[in-house]
């Protein structure tokens, strides 16, 4: 399984609690629709951090690398070694 | 006293360029504020909407909701701030029971159509977001472009403003009743403690629907203030930006506010200078945070405050010198607000003596909204009984010792057990249900229940929270399901929830 669906099974069932996986795409604004909240989002970045060994520094904790599974997975992405 | 339209109108004429809302890209100034909020009022007219008649605001803050709001108290009619957050099986009662003739909402919202088809009634649709609107609603933009009023006529002090639903999707919805008088009296008193001039902004991550929400957007425009709008609490370096970046001099939050930015944000590396007050409600506020927010913010003044809905808002707060001094309290009665402590055969109770917690004053409401019975049961004698328990101390300080109802407070909402029981009772295979809310140490509390399972029915954790994802706002959703073979109950058959929340308690202690 790749980051993307790893990060995707992780919203599905710790937000949605479904495994349908139409039940967001990729690009929908998890912030915007309500999926996330912001105590949603800190446990969130605990989950991203445990799981790749990363550290999510307050400045990053933005629009931008969180606000969909696409900006998620491309955050992840930038975090990892090349 | 001015009404708060009143108040708008002067802040219209005398700054007509000052800015009075900034929503991310958009602002609007108070004379355009003004002038929009009068072609909502011309269009409600237009639309035929009476003095009385209910407006029901079902929209995130935004410029368009206090338009709306502003509007509708123009055209006398009275609004019906519902949360944005809630569910088809929310709103339909609620829009019910309000008789509500018109209902604006954004054009993504998918639970106000669900809603309205359900209604025996349907009211006017407003669709705010889309110039163009489905063929059985109205676009925002035509409302805007309606003739304004030949002359706005500022309401009575005494008619109805406002209906807040406290409660109750399911049973008996609870409508708070407040007038126009209520709301300029609180604001008043409001503007006095805080100190509040035209001079003062405010960036506002409160909800417009609820009441502590809404005395922050009023008391700011009444005064001719900046209010900053901003959605992103997800994200508090970004609000805490907004805050730097505004010059804000006032925040206000509930406690989870505080403790989220405290964690994530080293507030010392921003510069709020500016920010010279800090206001917190919506439930007790631990030491520990009050502490490392002083220190956090040495040059803010921390307002701790208590109130209701049913009081408008807003009852009592702490002047900040005396957060050392009496701790744990929240304060004395604002400007006009009496609070008296009952014993248990209703007598006034001596200082330090635990009883119920009763309020008089202005700002206290007319009654539930078509509930004559409920609201004899809370108002009596011209006094408010809050339903919370506690003490006054020698000085007049309030104490709070607890509440008689199950209501639970996670974060800035509060949410009765029953509603999330009724929902999750309705899946096949739950014999029985109970819901409780547990100490929570970013949130206040979050909800937890616990079911009695059909054993054959093969009912997981996550199929229990899916079906209440799809019926219950996000907020609602239990944290934690724990599966049990009975509930404990009375010799009448009513569920010891005090049970369940002192052995939940145990199992957590060391």
């Amino acid at each position: 399984m790749n980051h993307r669906q790893q990060i995707k099974q992780f919203v599905l069932r710790n937000y949605l609690f479904t495994e349908d996986e139409n039940a967001v795409a990729d690009g929908d604004s998890l912030i915007r629709n309500g999926t996330i909240d912001s105590t949603g989002m800190l446990e969130l970045i605990s989950h991203l951090e445990d799981s790749y060994s990363i550290k999510v520094a307050d400045v990053e904790m933005v629009p931008a690398n969180f606000d969909s599974i696409d900006a998620i997975t491309a955050y992840v992405a930038s975090k990892l070694p090349a | 006293m001015d009404l708060l339209p009143s108040r708008l109108e002067g802040n219209a004429r005398s700054a007509p360029d000052r800015r009075a809302i900034t929503h991310g890209a958009r602002s609007i100034d108070y004379a355009t504020l003004w002038s929009s909020a009068c072609a909502f009022a011309g269009w409600l007219h237009g639309q035929g909407i009476l003095p009385g008649e209910r407006v029901a605001l079902i929209l995130p803050n935004c410029i368009e909701a206090i338009v709306a709001c502003y509007g509708s108290w123009l055209a006398g009619a009275v609004i019906v701030p519902l949360n944005a957050q809630a569910k088809a099986r929310d709103f339909a009662p609620w829009l019910q029971h309000a008789d509500v003739r018109v209902v604006v909402y954004e054009a993504d919202q998918r639970d106000v159509p669900a809603a309205l088809s359900m209604l025996d009634t349907r009211p006017i649709a407003l669709i705010v977001g889309e110039n163009a609107a489905p063929p059985d609603a109205a676009a925002w933009l035509h409302a805007m472009q309606a003739t304004p009023l030949a002359q706005v006529v500022v309401p009575d002090a005494d008619a109805l403003a406002m209906i807040l639903y406290t409660s109750g999707t399911t049973g008996r919805p609870k409508g708070v009743m407040l007038s126009h008088a209520n709301m300029a009296a609180n604001a008043s008193a409001i503007i006095e403690y805080l100190a509040l001039d035209a001079s003062d902004s405010i960036v506002t991550v409160l909800p417009f629907y609820y009441s502590y929400g809404a005395s922050v957007l009023h008391t700011h425009l009444a005064v001719g203030d900046n209010l900053v709008i901003v959605w992103y609490l997800v994200f508090p370096l970004l609000l805490v930006e907004s805050l730097a970046r505004e010059r804000a001099t006032g925040f206000s939050g509930v406690p989870s506010t505080f403790v989220l930015l405290l964690n994530r944000v080293p507030l010392e590396k921003h510069d709020l200078s500016a920010l010279r007050y800090v206001t917190q409600a919506g439930g007790a506020m631990a030491p520990a945070t009050t502490t490392r927010l002083r220190a956090a913010l040495p040059q803010a003044r921390i307002f701790i405050m208590y109130g209701q809905t049913e009081a408008t808002a807003r009852l009592t707060r702490l002047p900040p010198e005396w957060i050392d001094s009496k701790q744990g309290s929240v304060g004395l009665p604002i400007a006009g607000v009496e609070i008296e402590i009952r014993d248990e055969t209703g007598q006034r109770a001596a200082p330090f003596v635990i009883g119920d917690v009763h309020a008089r004053g202005p700002n206290v409401m007319l009654g539930y909204w078509r509930d004559p019975e409920a609201s004899a049961a809370v108002l009596r004698d011209g006094w408010l009984h809050t339903g919370d328990m506690g003490y006054l101390d020698a000085d007049g300080c309030l104490f709070l010792a607890g509440r008689r109802s199950d209501m639970i407070k996670t974060g800035a909402h509060r949410v009765h057990p029953n509603d999330v029981e009724e929902a999750i009772i309705e899946l096949p295979g739950i014999v029985e249900i109970a819901v409780i809310g547990v100490d929570d140490d970013t949130l206040g509390q979050v909800i937890k229940a616990f079911v009695v399972i059909d054993e054959g029915a093969g009912l997981t954790t996550e199929r229990i929270k899916a079906h209440c994802r799809e019926r219950l706002a996000s907020y609602k959703i239990p944290k934690f399901i724990e599966t049990v073979a009975t509930l404990p109950k009375t010799a009448s058959g009513k569920v010891r929830r005090a049970e369940l929340v002192a052995a939940t308690e145990q199992r957590k202690a060391p």
